[in-house]
């Protein structure tokens, strides 16, 4: 029995030396879109010759599992779709400062010193135009009797722009808890992560999701589902996902190529093909763009604890 | 005088198997588990730094829904352990006792929630059942309200499950033989009293076995109970990990410790199974010519395979059914409209067929490896833990137990905080090799409790005799013990292999760049919004997954027996 172990460890081994040997090559850590990553990476190997090793999770997963790499880091370029991470890295002194020359037309909100934003989703309302309701216009519509029984919404404790969404609403002096309380009234759902809340609208169990991601609704929308994505007039927040390079990376110059290459014009046209919003504000798009929308701001002191707390005991999820 | 001689040789070569298993189990199992604690006290150690210890223990201890969550844990496991008994345990004994009609098919058919993702199973459920769901376009009845609370969830879970519990208790049974029923019927025992005075005692070990491994499986399971329940507001100790695991900022030390409370839950199950096993001797393979005659069920053919039937058709074919149908449709709104059906998603899937059949090649392989290193394994482990009754031994019992009771996800971060140590001179990470670490972890519990289950059948006095006849430790291990469990063991690495060709969870956490599995392609194309296409792969997969125990039941059958 001691072979087998032998045997084991032999074979091990030779995959760690084969899976060392990359030349040329920029590791990515990235939240979706899915598709989107692939289409980056064939397209910059096109361009530069350098193969793109991607690692493709949910914003979780990949924090999990940066964190757990820690004492001997892999990953070179990180793309999360939380914008929270960029600031929280930079702080922690992780990120090498790289401005990118075609970061020169990226708003400056949506960058800062060693992080710039890929591309930017918003929060919206979706909606089936098949389910018998009114067309809402606005997050206060669904507190409306129609929307009894049908109102569904992603989970603020698992998806990071749906606790933004949540902060900067109940923030509002005339909103404040009012609404949510009117929601929890109307019996809405809170089933899950995006995905999760999006499908029972899909096939007719809800009529709305309060707070979908406008990219997946949109594609959705796009491919023939019956599904309507609304800008609330009284303002959304937005989730602008950063890119960073990490300070540990081995590939420094590789890593910069990259994020040169996805704000590059043909990187950025890939990014509004996924129906995101590009970070560069001179790239055009298929939807309504920032300027199109009225931002709601968060503030950065707000207790996310509470508010989380707020939210589970108003919908009865304790 | 020769049998203290001969029994000293027997635990002398069960000794000489616990030298071979522990290093192994010590580098599979304990060393990533130990970085799972490690984390749990020391929130910097992903840094290599043990600053700070139980720092994080208050906030995540004093957590408000810590007790209602351990409850509802506890709660979840229990009521899936009884209904799985209710339903499996009855299928496992006629399946073993009688001459079941179409015995195999059912053996095939139970393999089915195996080898579907629990994250898929769910979503077709739901699919099927809420309003407006495929069942309501059909006949116009939903079961939305069933199927979102809790016995919505333990239904569910049990149909996942329940075949872990059928597999075993038939193989025990039939293995027990018609001997000692042939001796109580002679001894003027009726039927009924034989059944609950000697068959039902007897397989004792194999319900015990496979009801803990449910228990650990269902408190370990997120989908499932998120999917379904946490919109009702029922919350497991789970969905704390996953939120601990889901966003920015994520807590690696919180979730690892919660992950400790499961383990001591899974310990207290682990405790009171081994007190019911050990308190006596099941020894009941001893050599003798037994008649292994299954019986004729007589009038009670028809409501048997009825039975057989209804269960294979909510275990099975329902959550299928509600797959294909998502897989066929173009858009979910559009439902089952004549136009709205299309073989699209299947095309696009053979379109990328290189993409999909590497996946699925990938996946088949890591399905066979984990099969065969966790059966070889297991049953080493069972032998040494039946026969060598130590405190080690036990200690390794429970060890094989761990892993199962502790959410793939965090095993995954364990693997990693373990394996990606800078200080190792060879790693198997961001290598294929720690997907099968990660499986073989994974997964070992089932070959061990079935093997384990099936020893404490076969006595001693059989080795002896073959020992006296002049054959050596390997020998009899081979010619003996291997032939008498080698069904179980089959059963389990079925098992296996079902749930290795489909892992998510670990997976997609430690999948090394550029890895794609079956699980993982499903996965991305849920991601990208593509649910129909997700689902085709999905159908795909169970079908190609399914032509492994397909044939081996085809094999058992030639060779006239239980696969």
């Amino acid at each position: 029995m001691k072979s087998l172990k032998t045997v084991l460890l032999a074979g091990f081994a030779c995959l760690a030396l084969s899976g060392n040997a990359m030349a040329q090559s920029v590791t990515v850590y990235t939240a979706g879109p899915g598709g989107l990553i692939e289409k980056l990476a064939a397209g910059f190997k096109d361009e530069t010759g350098i193969d793109v090793n991607v690692f493709q999770a949910t914003t979780g997963k990949v924090m999990a599992r940066l964190e757990a790499e820690s004492a001997n880091p892999v990953a070179d370029v990180v793309i999360s779709a939380s914008w929270k991470t960029a600031t929280s890295f930079a702080k922690k002194d992780m990120l090498l400062d790289y401005t990118s020359a075609n970061a020169k037309t990226v708003p400056d909100f949506l960058k800062g010193p060693g992080y710039v934003a890929q591309g930017i989703s918003a929060l919206a309302i979706a909606w089936n135009p098949k389910s018998g309701t009114p067309k809402p216009a606005d997050w206060s519509d669904l507190t409306k009797a129609e929307y009894k029984d049908l109102i569904t919404m992603p989970d603020p404790a698992q998806s990071g722009s749906a606790y933004e969404l949540v902060a900067a609403l109940t923030a509002q002096p005339d909103l404040g808890w009012k609404l949510f309380e009117g929601l929890a009234a109307n019996k809405m759902i809170v089933p899950g992560a995006n995905a999760q809340a999006l499908n029972p609208v899909l096939q007719g169990a809800k009529a709305v999701v309060f707070g979908a991601v406008d990219y997946i609704g949109l594609s959705q929308a796009a491919k023939g589902e019956s599904i309507e994505v609304i800008f609330p007039k009284s303002g959304t927040v937005i989730a602008p996902r950063p890119m960073m390079i990490l300070k540990t990376s081995s590939h420094q110059d590789e890593a910069k190529k990259f994020i040169d290459y996805v704000l590059s014009d043909a990187g950025q046209a890939m990014v509004a093909k996924t129906q995101l919003m590009p970070a560069r504000s001179d790239v055009k798009a298929d939807r309504p763009l920032i300027a199109d929308l009225k931002i709601l701001e968060v503030d950065p002191k707000t207790d996310r604890k509470a508010v989380l707390d707020r939210f589970a005991k108003t919908f009865g999820m304790e | 005088m020769r049998l203290t001689h001969l029994k000293s040789r027997v635990f002398g070569s069960g000794g000489m198997i616990f030298a071979a298993v522990a290093p192994v189990l010590t580098i599979l199992v304990a060393f990533p588990l130990l970085f799972v604690v490690l984390q749990a006290i020391f929130p910097d150690i992903a840094r290599g730094i043990f600053a700070n210890p139980f720092s994080r223990f208050v906030e995540t201890l004093f957590d408000k829904h810590l007790i209602a969550w351990t409850l509802n844990t506890l709660m979840l496991g229990g009521s899936v352990v009884l209904v799985s008994s209710l339903v499996a345990v009855p299928l496992g004994i006629l399946r073993g006792l009688f001459r079941v009609p179409f015995a195999g098919l059912w053996d095939v058919v139970f393999l089915v929630p195996f080898t579907i993702p629990p994250y898929i199973a769910a979503l077709g459920w739901i699919m099927a059942l809420q309003p407006r769901g495929y069942l309501e376009q059909i006949t116009g009845l939903n079961f939305g309200g069933f199927l979102f609370s809790f016995w919505g969830v333990v239904f569910v879970m049990t149909l996942n499950v329940f075949p872990v519990v059928y597999f075993a208790v038939s193989r025990m049974v039939s293995s027990i033989g018609g001997r000692y029923l042939e001796a109580a019927r002679v001894a003027g025992c009726p039927p009924m009293r034989s059944f609950w005075r000697i068959t039902l005692p007897l397989t004792t070990p194999a319900i015990a076995a496979s009801l803990l491994l449910v228990f650990a499986m269902s408190i370990e399971e997120f989908g499932t109970p998120a999917a379904l329940a946490a919109r009702s507001g029922f919350l497991v100790l789970v969905t704390g990990i996953e939120q601990r695991l889901s966003d920015y900022p994520i807590d690696l030390p919180g979730a690892s410790l919660l992950s400790v409370i499961l383990v001591l839950i899974a310990m207290a199950a682990f405790v009171l199974q081994h007190r019911i096993v050990s308190r006596r001797d099941f020894q009941t393979v001893s050599g003798k010519p037994g008649a292994n005659r299954a019986a004729e069920l007589g009038v009670w053919r028809i409501p048997v395979v009825m039975f057989f039937a209804i269960i294979g058709f909510l275990g099975a074919v329902m959550p299928i059914l509600s797959v294909v149908l998502t897989a066929s449709t173009r858009t979910i709104s559009g439902g089952l409209t004549a136009d709205n059906f299309s073989t699209e998603n299947f095309a696009e899937i053979f379109a990328n067929s290189g993409g999909a059949m590497e996946a699925l090649g990938t996946s088949l392989s890591l399905g066979l490896g984990a099969a065969v290193i966790t059966g070889i394994l297991g049953t080493m482990t069972a032998y040494v833990v039946v026969r060598q009754r130590t405190v080690s031994s036990r200690i390794l019992d429970f060890l094989t137990l761990m892993p199962n009771t502790i959410p793939g996800v965090v095993v995954a971060v364990g693997l990693i905080l373990a394996w990606n140590q800078p200080w190792l001179p060879v790693t198997p990470y961001n290598t294929i090799g720690v997907l099968v670490l990660a499986y073989c972890c994974l997964l070992l519990p089932y070959p061990v409790r079935y093997a384990n289950a099936a020893l404490r059948q076969v006595s001693v006095s059989l080795e002896d005799a073959a020992r006296v006849a002049g054959a050596g430790g390997i020998k009899v291990f081979f010619r003996i013990l291997m032939p008498l469990i080698f069904p179980s063991i089959l059963a389990a690495m079925l098992l296996v292999f079902a749930v290795a060709a489909r892992e998510l969870v670990a997976t997609i956490l430690l999948a090394p760049i550029g890895t794609k599995t079956v699980a993982l392609f499903i996965w991305r194309q849920f991601e990208q919004g593509s649910v129909g296409m997700g689902m085709a792969m999905s159908v795909m997969a169970i079908a190609i997954t399914m032509t492994i125990p397909v044939a081996v039941a085809i094999w058992a059958r030639k060779q006239g027996r239980l696969f």
